[in-house]
């Protein structure tokens, strides 16, 4: 049996109808609801994974105010976890990355009665804040070695390994897949084009169960809820929060437009001679 | 006004700016080089500013790399400091942050790199990363290893003496903060620009330093230096020590895959965006089909790799993915005509295409600001656009080589 940890975000929904821009092209987050980010969802499938192939406790967790339970419960609908812990206090808020993942360790080192967690999964970014750092920083801090870029992955329980392929893309590269090996514990962002197989019946059957079981337990969330401060995450208040942040936000501005580059030709589509040379244009570029 | 009422003097406890460089087997990844550009520029102002002689500082570690230092300070660098040894031949993230953090504090080093440097030497000043598969890892792990601040994802950076009045950072007073280094960053958006800032705490309840100031900066958006192969600097070998904990992960296998999409090939790139709403799967099979007639490829805009809209799986794997979204958080491109379907064009966007030789929008927005960026507007619905003029191809040349 395997104990392992998922870090979830709750983030807008960017679905069209749920979002919500204002006329400048901004995002309206008043309106916008917010669910289980995309990214969190797949680290969830990832977790989920390991559940039906190696046995495994789950234990999922999430820095946010008290609605953030809202993905808390969408991620044990995925991955029928044991154990939900909300991390909540008004201390953390307006955290960076580093503040963030200080939470974040303090929380891991608590999830399933303070157990060894074998591995933690997250998202590769959030699609808000979309830094990507929160994940490797929590790794750093809790001492566990990284692989970012996930797309597919196995556990050799005897060897107590993970074998993964990770996506490596740089400018002006044909992208890498690079295969690697690493003991356990380890602590894995998930790609956005992972996608779990399950090729035995054994894992179709494991998965209907334990979809099933998953769906019983939603429905009554709150009995595997922990809500966490920063006195009982034992978190020192000057590393969390604003506090605990080397950076802030200075200013937001709109990004000036660009000066006009090009001398535009304004094409009504009732013009049919127009459409016309557009169309002999595409034609003979 | 400035109430001086903290010292902020640094007692040269910082120095200098470190560039992170990343290559492939001893091949540069081209952000490297366009990182040491922006350097150069940044900490030629800096030095002349504030009469200091700071220097950029490359760092690079591998297997076989010594031919890599010279090139570097042919793009820019003053100091190339380098650590080459078999277990650093692949990139992995734990034992390159140890080396780099090592490098970093390690004050005989500093003294190799700037004579001048005194004992209190304990970190860079500035440090840069690349945004991308590596360095965005890289950089999240040094600094957290470092303890100080990372803004992601940059694409404008200025250094100033800033005055700051912070509830924590400052207890609510102004204070100066001098050689601040302002990180712009665009939002998902490409609307709203985010300055990030690294600031030490002055409050004196939580008075904490915070150095390096770092950041990890969009491939393609700064300009590297034209190579000067009569550029002086001086390149050091650092012997890393490592621990056996930290090299535990292996690299077993590592595959080189063509890309799938490959836009350089096409003549015609034509991408949508939200413009695509009122009917977004009729619209695309609409694309696809026009893009068989002219040949084109495909690309996208951001936030349609975000997939908003309720699609077949098959269109959603095929289309709403990274690979092609075209942009600052995608591929840059300069094909013969660049066609723009339902694109506002936010700046990101305009980055990833303008450089494209003849680009033909259709919006139903008449000032949307893609206009300026294109040579010609077709001021419609693209649900209208479309059908007429496949229309008028179809008229034109009724059979094409590349239709299926």
């Amino acid at each position: 049996m395997l104990n392992l940890a998922v870090v979830v975000k709750l983030e807008p929904d960017f679905s069209e109808g749920n979002v919500s821009y204002n006329v400048d092209g901004t995002l309206n987050r008043a309106e916008t609801k917010n669910i289980l980010g995309p990214h969190s969802a797949v680290a969830c499938e990832a977790a989920f994974y390991a559940k039906i192939t190696c046995g495994a406790s789950i234990s999922i967790g999430t820095m946010g105010p008290p609605v953030a339970d809202i993905a808390l419960r969408q991620a044990q609908q995925i991955t029928d976890a044991d154990e939900l812990n909300l991390y909540s206090d008004r201390i953390f808020a307006g955290a960076d990355t580093l503040a963030t993942a200080e939470v974040l360790k303090a929380g891991i080192n608590k999830m399933l009665n303070g157990n060894k967690i074998d591995i933690v999964f997250s998202g590769h970014r959030a699609s808000d804040g979309e830094t990507g750092q929160t994940g490797p920083q929590t790794a750093w801090k809790l001492g566990y070695p990284f692989l970012g870029n996930v797309i597919e992955f196995r556990i050799d329980l005897t060897r107590k390994y993970v074998i993964a392929k990770r996506l490596v893309t740089l400018q002006g590269f044909d992208d890498i897949i690079e295969e690697v090996e690493a003991p356990l514990p380890v602590f894995i962002t998930i790609d956005p084009s992972y996608k779990p197989i399950y090729n035995k019946v054994s894992q179709h059957l494991a998965f209907i169960k334990f979809r099933k079981e998953a769906q019983q337990r939603v429905e009554n969330y709150k009995q595997f809820l922990k809500s966490y401060n920063g006195e009982s995450l034992n978190v020192d208040p000057k590393f969390v929060g604003l506090p605990g942040s080397p950076t802030i936000v200075y200013k937001v501005e709109k990004i000036p437009k660009a000066k006009a580059n090009r001398k535009t030709e304004v094409i009504d589509i009732q013009n049919s001679n127009a459409l016309k040379s557009v169309a002999l244009k595409l034609i003979h570029p | 006004m400035t109430e001086e009422i903290f010292s902020d003097s640094e007692e040269g406890k910082y120095r200098n700016l470190y560039v992170v460089i990343e290559h492939v087997d001893g091949k540069l990844v081209p952000v490297s080089l366009e990182m040491l550009g922006e350097a150069r520029r940044l900490i030629d102002e800096y030095n002349a500013r504030y009469n200091e002689s700071e220097l950029v500082v490359a760092v690079v570690l591998g297997y076989g790399i010594d031919n890599l230092c010279q090139q570097l300070i042919s793009y820019g660098a003053d100091v190339v400091v380098y650590a080459e040894d078999k277990e650093l031949e692949y990139s992995r993230n734990t034992i390159e942050t140890k080396v780099i953090s090592q490098i970093s504090q390690d004050s005989n080093v500093a003294r190799q790199i700037s004579p001048q440097s005194l004992p209190s030497y304990i970190r860079p000043r500035y440090m840069f990363f690349g945004a991308d598969s590596i360095g965005r890892h890289l950089s999240s792990t040094v600094l957290a290893e470092l303890e100080s601040g990372l803004a992601s994802d940059i694409n404008k950076l200025v250094i100033s003496d800033l005055d700051i009045r912070h509830e924590h950072k400052t207890k609510g007073k102004t204070i100066r903060y001098p050689r601040t280094l302002e990180m712009y960053r665009p939002d998902f958006s490409g609307f709203l620009w985010t300055t990030i800032l690294c600031l030490d705490n002055k409050n004196p309840e939580i008075m904490r330093d915070y150095h390096p100031q770092a950041c990890s900066i969009i491939p393609g958006v700064f300009a590297a230096m034209a190579p000067d192969s009569q550029r002086k600097g001086r390149i050091l070998k650092y012997s890393p020590k490592f621990d056996q904990e930290d090299l535990k992960i292996k690299v077993l296998k590592r595959e080189f895959l063509k890309k799938k999409i490959d836009f350089d090939s096409y003549k015609i790139v034509a991408s949508f965006g939200r413009g695509i709403k009122e009917e977004p799967e009729q619209n695309i099979k609409l694309i696809e089909k026009l893009s068989k007639l002219i040949n084109a490829e495909v690309g996208i805009s951001l936030p349609l790799s975000k997939r908003p809209y309720q699609l077949s799986e098959s269109i959603n794997l095929k289309y709403m993915i990274p690979e092609r979204v075209i942009g600052t958080s995608g591929r840059k491109i300069a094909p013969s005509i660049y066609l723009a379907l339902g694109i506002s064009g936010a700046v990101q966007h305009l980055a990833g295409m303008k450089e494209s030789e003849f680009v033909i929008s259709v919006n139903s927005d008449e000032n949307a600001p893609i206009k300026d960026e294109s040579d010609i507007l077709v001021n419609a619905r693209i649900e209208d656009f479309l059908p007429l003029i496949i229309d008028e191809i179809q008229k034109i040349r009724p059979m094409t080589p590349f239709q299926e």
